[in-house]
């Protein structure tokens, strides 16, 4: 493979920079259309009711108010993101199912309209009992959240591969573990907002969403209608993480709304609107059994999941599959069982966050292998390198893994974080722990059946040649695809980064792309472009060809100049040869597009989790533990990556950057807290405790020198891989530092110093116990620590 | 006090000026108006960002008398007469400020979302101390909520351009 | 979010501000930094018919020093409190709790004022203000009066304010301590409500503690001055086991509640430690 790029593997500025950091760059909400009204969505204060009537007079008698609708002015046909189970409806008719449910929306010739209308429709509700707690939602007896799903179950799983039950009776050692891990919200800092008009029968939808293509089918399939009469345009967007995957009923409202009104109406969620739309993480309650042999090679697991997926299913049986399938990729072992109930709950659904499925699970496992590493009294580091996986294997739930370098990552962030030497010599108080993690590059299948191709893209080179602009539908949700994908376009145009242009994403001018989910971008979007730019390239050599009179295969095109292979002739710019080009031939377009190769086994569920590349990274944190407060101090980490070539090497640390940030959050900081009605207690930025710039350590990212055969150039992803180690690392270093593992997410001080507390107690009572038979202090016992649940009431700002 | 006019409903409005970015606004606004609101609705000055609305996050940040606030806790009516600064008055005579340029160089944004915000309360740092340490600059934009970056990229970037040198060495 | 409607009045005198407030009485709810009534005006727990604006009454924003006290306008910012040269200079645990706060988008707004007649518990200024013995002034039509800071609250959310009264000024008598700090314990590093706080201020000669205030935040439905612990410590020697029972006296006069920040037993233990560690400081500020 050459490494000869002139384009790709630079860290070019982003595309999009200059308007970013002047504010001229709009996102939705930042959108105004002649004669706009603003609409809102009136939600259920209940977890669970039925509704037995809706007045919506008094609002609509409201100076102001131009429209007021409810479940009698939409279609009725229920919608989701799985297809399995569409369990959705625009607005609730029979009867509300969590805190946030939608019940009715207005539509206002100003914002303070919207709030002062919404109050004034009158729902009569009768109060049921509510399914809160999902560790009990199966149980005889609880409220049924939805009547079809008895027993209030959604998805439920069972899958074996190998010989489990042999591999553990012939194992040296097995263990299990139990770990909880929270519910946690994207957050991102752009709340939802959907601007929605009507042309005759057209409709165009102005989103901040992460998908225009699936937003477009679903819309199309909800108002039957056909697809080419729904125009979904995707403005900048501020973050998704993805929670800005689905419909969140805005854009049906909306459009319902403007239809009636003949206006643009533009829809939006507030803060707390949007933790009660949530479609977060799943709370998960995971047991984990493996057999080890007596070196610590593991033989088989054992994955006993259950997960609370709230009221609705939203992607949730996509991460349920995800929670046990992605568990077998960065280790190698041949017996494998998952077993997943998720179940159904009065409380917000849970969706796709960052690391989809992962990391939690892999929270567990990586706990859980240093409680194994502890037993068997090998170095945490060491039990990693004997199971890593290694390139060209196959996992027993049948992905095919090519390029993997979890060994050399591993490898190099013990130098680099030195671990041996802090393993050794760390004082009591201070820990360093190391986890691993592995993600998709991009899903193997689509989200509902289809067979279009999953990435296309068109590139327009200028009249004149001095620009080219790239048509995709992919998103630029802050990741940077935008920049990347140019990068990617000028590379296999031999063109320049800085000549290019970008239109992304409006589903009647861009083609078709799947958008910003399971990290599939820079390889699948990026496959079609690069299609798209040699296209380019092959059309600008044959027309150099006849301009110079060589034979179009002894010439090359770099950086703007074509030139030939093998004489010394005068190199010919691309601009003089794109403008004879338009000149002769017309129209100078590239076009490209992507479809996976078949993947995956046969059994149920085979589909999801295959990947044409999977992604790998080792990282490591060193802690400081406050032993009387439990507060941690999160003294560095440090991140090893495999995510095949980089195309911008300051795009993707950011993205590993912004994982971490995530994850650390996640580990330690984040939760969003119920009370005993299903009412989020913290459903705000300040009380959900987003890390501040203070509250951040040093990060070191790099990466392992890595090339991926099957993808453009040899790329790979790296967005939502990193989010997936670190919370497993934070729980690993706690350990280390202190002795105590805490069982359940977040590893909050107070969790940590409950831990430290009951273990100083039992050593006591060991001590006083071994004083009077002479024996000598037992090992301590790994705790559970229960999540805090009261009642206060909560001011943001101390002033 | 502002110069009151009540419409035939009894709707109150204040007769103000705003002194955004060197222009003086005088507009009409309701008492409950929000600062946030009144220069994204009625300036069109859509660079301010609205992301919780309870200034938690920055997002909105302005800098009112050269200061950086939350304008989404700033009634209109209070900033009258005052001198603001949002993100689009960063920039002069059709120039990148060097933080701007050291942002996009260091590739401090992801999103945007957060970024005005960010900007401003770093260039307010700047002007303040021209040569802030790292936890300096970390308090400073403390009160901007950023989900993409974990702020590394950030903090490079404002120290960097207070050592003037806004492009990275890996450019 | 939205702001519910009001009528908005800016006097330009406190005089005139303190002529409306009797007029309205508690109809009207008075407008300083606005970091803590918009807020509450907009997630609907508060929604007064009338905001009496102090934006123009200037003469409430100024930091100065007079024979025997500082004197510190009730309009002054929480970042003016952190960056005025006199209180750094007399009294640096004061600006050092103002920058423990909030962001500097809320210090540049929020006003030392604001954050004590809002009477939470968990408000940042009043314990060290009250550990260096600060009063305050209250105006009204009616006219003025003063009172010790400690006596101002007595309850959750409830103060000794009358309706009609403007809180104006706060003063700090000159005073024998040799040092004082404020300790807070947050679940972040900033922007982060006190899980616990405790302040201190001491006034140590030799090894001996001559005087100590210890006050608590976050540790009761008010701010909390554990008086008893403070007669038990004066007099003896400073070492280990005294700061130790200061701490644990400290604890067993807390009255935490369980809150999404922490349970009842946690926030017990945190002013045990946070107290323990504040005393050290402050002590160990007056041997240097």
């Amino acid at each position: 493979m050459s490494d000869n790029h002139s384009v790709i593997g630079r860290s070019v500025p982003r595309i999009d920079g200059p308007e970013k950091v002047t504010g001229a760059a709009k996102y939705t909400g930042d959108l105004k259309f002649p004669n706009m009204l603003y609409g809102k969505i009136l939600t259920s204060p209940h977890a669970h009711a039925r509704i037995l009537s809706i007045d919506t007079s008094e609002a609509e008698r409201l100076p102001g108010v131009k429209a007021v609708i409810t479940h009698k002015d939409v279609p009725t046909l229920k919608y989701g993101l799985s297809p399995a189970r569409w369990d959705e409806s625009i607005f609730c008719s029979d009867k509300v199912r969590f805190v946030g449910d939608k019940v009715a929306a207005v539509a206002c010739l100003d914002e303070d309209t919207c709030y002062k209308a919404l109050k004034l429709i009158k729902v009569e509700y009768e109060v049921l009992p509510a399914a809160l707690d999902f560790l009990h939602a199966m149980d005889e007896g609880q409220p049924q959240v939805h009547e079809e799903y008895a027993r209030n179950i959604n998805t439920e799983i069972h899958q074996e591969f190998g010989d489990v039950e042999k591999a553990l009776a012939e194992a040296h050692h097995v263990r299990t573990d139990t770990f909880v891990g929270q519910r946690t919200y994207q957050s991102p800092i752009e709340p939802h907002s959907a601007i929605s008009m009507w042309d005759a029968e057209k409709l165009t939808i102005y989103s901040s969403t992460q998908s225009p293509h699936y937003f477009q089918h679903y819309i199309a399939r909800e108002f039957d209608m056909p697809m080419g009469d729904v125009r979904i345009i995707k403005p900048y967007l501020g973050g998704g993480f993805g929670g800005k995957l689905e419909p969140t009923g805005l854009e049906f409202a909306g459009a319902v709304l403007a239809k009636l009104t003949g206006r643009p109406v533009r829809t939006f969620y507030d803060r707390a609107e949007m933790f009660a739309h949530n479609r977060g993480r799943h709370a998960q309650y995971m047991e984990i059994t493996t057999g080890v042999d007596k070196n610590g090679k593991i033989l088989a697991a054992k994955a006993n999941f259950l997960m609370d997926g709230g009221a609705y299913t939203s992607l949730g049986i996509a991460s349920a599959y995800y929670a046990g399938a992605l568990l077998p990729l960065t280790y190698e072992f041949d017996n494998y069982q998952f077993d997943m109930f998720r179940v159904y709950t009065n409380l917000p659904a849970c969706g796709a966050q960052r690391g989809h499925g992962a990391p939690q699970p892999k929270y567990a496992f990586e706990s859980h292998l240093d409680n194994v590493a502890a037993d068997l009294g090998i170095d945490p580091m060491d039990i990693r390198i004997i199971n890593a996986r290694r390139p060209n294997t196959v996992t027993p739930n049948d992905f095919r893994v090519n390029s993997c370098k979890i060994k050399e990552c591993l490898e190099r962030v013990r130098v680099m974080s030195d671990w041996d030497e802090k393993k050794k010599n760390l004082p009591l108080g201070r820990g360093i722990g190391v986890a691993t993690g592995s993600f998709v590059t991009g899903a193997g299948y689509p989200i509902y059946r289809t067979d279009l191709p999953h990435a296309a893209a068109f590139i327009k080179v200028c009249e004149d040649g001095t620009a080219a602009t790239l048509y995709t539908g992919s998103v630029d949700i802050g990741q940077g695809s935008d920049t990347v994908l140019c990068q990617m376009a000028a590379e296999a145009m031999g063109y320049r980064y800085e000549q290019m242009k970008i239109v992304a994403a409006d589903t009647e001018i861009t083609p078709l792309d799947f958008g910003a989910y399971a990290s599939r971008q820079t390889y699948m979007s990026g496959a079609a472009v690069k299609q798209a730019g040699e296209e380019v390239k092959r059309q600008i050599l044959e027309m150099a060809s006849v301009m110079l009179g060589l034979p179009a295969d002894d010439l090359e095109c770099d950086d703007g100049q074509i030139f030939s292979k093998s004489r010394n002739v005068k190199s010919l710019s691309f601009e003089e040869v794109a403008r004879k080009h338009f000149v002769l031939r017309g129209p100078l377009l590239g076009r490209g597009s992507y479809t996976p190769p078949k993947l995956g086994g046969s059994f149920k569920g085979a589909a999801v989790g295959t990947s044409p590349a999977y992604s790998f990274g080792a990282q490591v944190g060193e802690v400081a533990i406050d032993e009387e407060t439990g507060e941690i101090t999160v003294v560095g980490i440090w991140d090893v990556h495999d995510c095949g070539k980089v195309i911008n090497p300051r795009l993707l640390h950011g993205q590993v950057h912004g994982a971490l940030y995530m994850g650390m959050g996640e580990a330690v900081w984040e939760e969003v807290l119920f009370d005993d009605k299903g009412r989020i207690k913290n459903a705000e930025l300040a009380n959900y405790r987003l890390l501040t710039a203070v509250d951040m350590p040093p990060i070191t990212s790099e990466v392992v020198d890595s090339y991926e055969p099957s993808g453009p150039w040899g790329v790979k992803e790296v967005g939502e891989g990193a989010t997936n180690p670190t919370l497993g690392m934070f729980s690993n270093a706690i350990f280390d530092a202190m002795g105590v593992r805490v069982n359940s997410l977040p590893l909050s001080y107070e969790k940590v110093w409950r831990a430290l507390k009951e273990k100083r107690e039992r050593e006591e009572i060991a001590k006083r116990e071994d004083a009077q038979r002479g024996l000598a202090p037992q090992v301590p016992v790994p705790l559970e620590t229960v999540p805090l649940e009261s009642e206060e009431p909560v001011y943001a700002n101390p002033s | 006090m502002a110069q009151a006019i009540t419409d035939k409903d009894g709707v109150k409005r204040y007769l103000i000026t705003l002194n955004v970015n060197g222009d003086a606004h005088t507009i009409l606004v309701k008492g409950n108006a929000i600062l946030t609101n009144v220069l994204r609705d009625q300036l069109d000055l859509t660079g301010t960002k609205k992301g919780c609305e309870l200034g938690d996050c920055g997002s909105c940040t302005v800098l009112l008398d050269g200061k950086p606030v939350d304008s989404c806790l700033v009634l209109a009516v209070e900033a009258d007469g005052r001198q603001i600064t949002t993100i689009e008055g960063v920039m002069e005579n059709g120039r990148l400020d060097a933080i701007q340029q050291s942002m996009i160089n260091h590739a401090a944004v992801q999103c945007g979302y957060c970024t005005p915000g960010m900007v401003l309360s770093a260039k307010a740092l700047l002007t303040r101390n021209p040569h802030p340490n790292e936890q300096e600059v970390r308090e400073a934009i403390s009160g901007n909520l950023c989900r993409c970056t974990g702020y590394v990229h950030i903090v490079e970037a404002v120290l960097a351009t207070a050592q003037g040198r806004v492009t990275p060495d890996d450019h | 979010m939205y702001v519910p409607d009001f009528e908005y009045h800016a006097p330009n005198t406190v005089a005139e501000a303190c002529a409306i407030l009797a007029e309205l009485g508690d109809r009207a709810t008075v407008l300083a930094g606005g970091t803590d009534v918009l807020h509450k005006m907009k997630v609907g727990k508060l929604a007064p018919e009338h905001l009496v604006s102090l934006k123009n009454l200037d003469e409430l924003r100024e930091i100065r020093e007079e024979p025997g006290r500082v004197v510190i306008g009730a309009l002054a910012s929480h970042n003016q409190i952190y960056t005025s040269q006199l209180l750094q200079r007399r009294y640096l645990s004061l600006p050092m709790a103002a920058h423990t706060m909030a962001s500097n988008q809320i210090c540049n707004l929020g006003t030392v004022g604001g954050n004590i007649v809002n009477g939470v518990p968990s408000a940042d200024l009043p314990p060290i203000l009250i550990a260096l013995d600060a009063s305050i002034r209250l105006t009204s039509a009616k006219g003025e009066r003063t009172m010790p800071l400690e006596d101002f609250f007595w309850g959750s959310a409830q103060t000794r304010m009358e309706p009609g009264e403007i809180l104006t000024e706060i003063s700090i008598p000159d005073q024998q301590t040799t040092g004082s700090t404020y300790l807070k314990f947050g679940l972040r590093r900033s922007g982060a409500l006190a899980v616990a706080a405790a302040a201190v201020s001491v006034q140590v000669s030799g090894d001996t503690l001559h005087a100590v205030r210890i006050v608590l935040a976050s540790a009761a439905p008010t701010v909390l001055r554990v008086a008893d612990a403070e007669r038990s410590l004066i007099g003896r020697r400073i070492d280990d086991e005294l700061l130790a029972e200061a701490g644990q006296f400290a604890a067993q006069a807390s009255r935490p509640r369980d809150s999404i920040r922490g349970s009842a037993e946690y926030r017990k233990n945190l002013v045990g430690v946070l107290t323990k560690r504040a005393l050290k400081k402050a002590i160990d500020e007056g041997h240097a």
